[in-house]
């Protein structure tokens, strides 16, 4: 687990804590199809496991996401990246990195974990061609020092895919 | 001149701001010589007096913030006296629509539902609660709460106090997007309005939340704007049916602007030359003298060029891309290398083209130092009219024995002054871009522009120079002398205003394409003028 994204963020308030804890009690009784998540001690990153949906692309490939919370979850969006090696997908940087806007700009504090990953792999299942996005290598490049996600500012691709 | 005409140009004075937003309107009246010389005539009354005779309405209305929050609060209730929209939702409505009242009332009776679709104000709610239920979970924080402790926008999906209370602040701290906000649930798209903020929101949200309608009700109508002075909170609602091309607004802090551009006000010169000119100077000429000190124009494009490295061979920047020597300014690829050889003719060429770069530079620092020395001096006459009317009047008032009213000629000489400085700024800008070879318009240009200038110079100087005796520790005792003087700046004012006057009129005509007619020079003062001269 690399720690440098985690050593500047500051510890889940309570209200997150709570809000996570009932969320992890019901993805244990309904865990998304298609995802596996081992619970751990760390309640502020979730590591889950994506498999590729029957049909697609992906199919029989496995990825993993890492999920970071920030102190005032769920009224800040949490981090979502893929880890090494990210999918390739029209969306998806190789750093992991993933253009979706319900990440950013339209998260809504009623969403959750559960949510998020189910449109991850329809994301994913609705792709045609494995390839980056045309402008992967600027980006990745302008990421290089450790910058997030969520201190882009995305312009999202079109939703078709 | 006795005391009754002096209480006639004192009540002037309270005109004079408008008189002269309305210059333009009223020069029709200066055509002849005898409208002139009323302005010399004691016995004229207001019916004949040019200047008050055609007073055009104001275009313009100055709003302070409880006249914004009056007018924002009169459009909600006009849209919400339609029965079936409430306050809240008239206010949503105007948000949508520019604040525009007809603009929602059209789209309203055009399609009530589309509108509510779009909108996000549903008639009855999408989420239905389970009707006995004594408790409801929240949607964010999935806790369960007593039905009091729970509430909902026009789509019923439940949330806690406490969570529509971080959900709202967030939006809120993320600027004027708030305004628009909808139900947390994804894709659910009801409207959340004021009434739902007053109710969930902390004290320090519901101010900003209020904040931002106030300026969305400015910003996002057509027909208002912030006045632009720095620190000034008042704003300005211009009726664009009114006169036309007349864009001056003048805000109660006293800045006057260009309505369209909202550059400081320029009547006479049109907006486009006044950025332009804006633009030269900043892009191109923050420091004049620098630039001629340690640049050359390019031979080609005439933009000043800096040496910044050694080599002799220059390229100026996009888009002119011309290459260059720097030592005798001919095109590089003619050259070579070196710049020893002598040719006769290609170095007339070379200092031709040199002799014209400087020129171009001479000209722009001719009008550029005009231009600044107006606006400096326009500058130092607002600071010399504030220290008058709050130190010098009431001295004034004791030594000569004169009433405040008696002493109001002073105050238009200074706001005449004041005003003539940034017109005469501006016609530096105009003259600048007045093409060299419309040799009879910029003639007669330079003409009413110097006429305008030197009656301003006699003005300013009798308001600074000539009235310093009365303002002297041991003053005159009231005298003849202070009559003179009255009699002497109240004349100038008048004469110089006409002679603006004048000078606007004709930019105004070439605005309008009329060519300018030389033969008819609309004097009736500049005969008088020479009378006064000493
Ligand atoms: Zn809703
Ligand atoms: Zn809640
Ligand atoms: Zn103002
Ligand atoms: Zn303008
Ligand atoms: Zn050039
Ligand atoms: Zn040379």
């Amino acid at each position: 687990m690399t720690s440098s994204s985690n050593s500047s963020r500051k510890t889940l308030s309570k209200i997150a804590c709570n809000r996570l804890q009932k969320e992890l009690v019901e993805w244990q009784a309904n865990p998304p199809t298609g995802f596996n998540y081992k619970v751990s001690d760390n309640l502020q990153r979730w590591v889950i496991e994506v498999i590729g949906a029957p049909g697609t692309l992906y199919a029989n490939e496995t990825y993993k996401l890492q999920v970071d919370f920030p102190e005032h979850y769920p009224m800040e969006a949490p981090q979502v990246i893929f880890m090494n090696p990210a999918p390739m997908h029209p969306h998806i940087y190789s750093n992991g990195h993933i253009c979706l806007d319900i990440l950013y700009d339209s998260w809504s504090p009623a969403m959750t974990v559960s949510s998020v990953c189910i449109s991850i792999l329809s994301m994913l299942s609705s792709s045609t061609v494995k390839q980056r996005p045309e402008d992967n290598d600027r980006y990745v490049k302008n990421c290089r020092n450790g910058r997030s996600p969520k201190e882009t500012r995305w312009w999202f691709h079109d939703d078709k895919v | 001149m006795d005391s009754g005409d002096d209480i006639h140009d004192a009540n002037d004075i309270e005109s004079l701001n408008e008189d002269i937003e309305s210059l333009n309107d009223n020069y029709d009246n200066y055509d002849d010589d005898a409208a002139a010389a009323d302005y010399f005539d004691d016995d004229d009354d207001d019916d004949t007096h040019p200047a008050k005779s055609r007073r055009i309405e104001q275009s313009f209305t100055i709003l302070k913030e409880s006249d914004i929050r009056q007018r924002q609060e009169d459009d909600i209730r006009r849209v919400a006296a339609v029965p079936s929209i409430p306050h809240g939702a008239a206010s949503i409505l105007l948000c949508h629509y520019n604040w525009s009242v007809s603009r929602v009332n059209d789209a309203w009776f055009a399609d009530e539902h589309e509108v509510r679709r779009t909108v996000g104000l549903l008639e009855k709610p999408v989420y239905d609660n389970p009707a006995d239920a004594k408790e409801l979970t929240c949607g964010i924080c999935f806790e369960a709460y007593p039905l009091s402790e729970i509430e909902t926008a026009s789509c019923g999906h439940p949330f806690c106090f406490s969570c529509w209370g971080g959900y709202i602040g967030t939006s809120i701290n993320d600027g004027p997007g708030c305004l628009l906000l909808r139900c947390p649930e994804s894709a659910c798209g009801a409207a959340v309005d004021q009434d739902m903020i007053n109710l969930l929101a902390s004290g320090e949200d519901k101010d900003k939340y209020d904040r931002y309608l106030l300026r969305s009700y400015i910003e996002d109508n057509k027909k208002t704007k912030w006045c632009p002075a720095p620190g000034c909170e008042h704003a300005v609602n211009f009726d664009p049916t009114g006169t036309g091309k007349d864009y001056d607004v003048s805000c109660l802090c006293s800045y006057s602007f260009c309505w369209n551009c909202t550059e400081e006000s320029h009547r006479s010169v049109d907006c486009g030359t006044v950025s332009k000119w804006i633009l030269k100077n900043s892009s191109e000429s923050e420091n004049v003298t620098w630039i001629l000190a340690k640049t050359k124009p390019c031979p080609e494009c005439k933009r000043p060029i800096e040496k910044n490295h050694g080599c002799m061979h220059m390229t100026c920047s996009q888009p002119c891309r011309f290459e260059f020597c720097w030592i005798c300014l001919g095109a590089w690829r003619k050259h070579g290398g070196s710049c020893n050889r002598y040719e006769s003719g290609e170095q007339n060429e070379t200092e031709k083209r040199r002799e014209m770069a400087k020129k171009s530079l001479e000209k722009y620092t001719h009008y550029y130092k005009r231009w600044a020395s107006n606006q400096s001096s326009r500058q130092k006459a607002v600071a010399d009219l504030q220290e008058m009317q709050s130190v010098h009047m009431k001295n004034l008032g004791d030594s000569q024995r004169q009433t405040e009213l008696e002493l109001k000629f002073i105050t238009e000489a200074w706001l005449q002054i004041v005003e003539c400085r940034r017109v005469l700024k501006w016609t530096y800008a105009y003259g600048y871009y007045l093409p060299d070879n419309e040799q009879a318009k910029k003639k007669f240009f330079e003409y009413l522009q110097g006429e305008a200038e030197s009656g301003l110079e006699r003005l300013h100087h009798c308001a600074e120079k000539v009235i310093q005796v009365f303002l002297s520790d041991d003053p005159p005792s009231p005298s003849e002398e202070f009559n003179d003087f009255r009699k002497k700046l109240t004349e100038l004012t008048n004469v110089t205003r006409n002679y603006f006057e004048n000078l606007v009129k004709a930019l105004e005509n070439v605005h309008d394409g009329n060519p300018c007619d030389l033969d008819k020079r609309p004097w009736g003062a500049g005969a008088m003028m020479n009378e006064m001269k000493e």
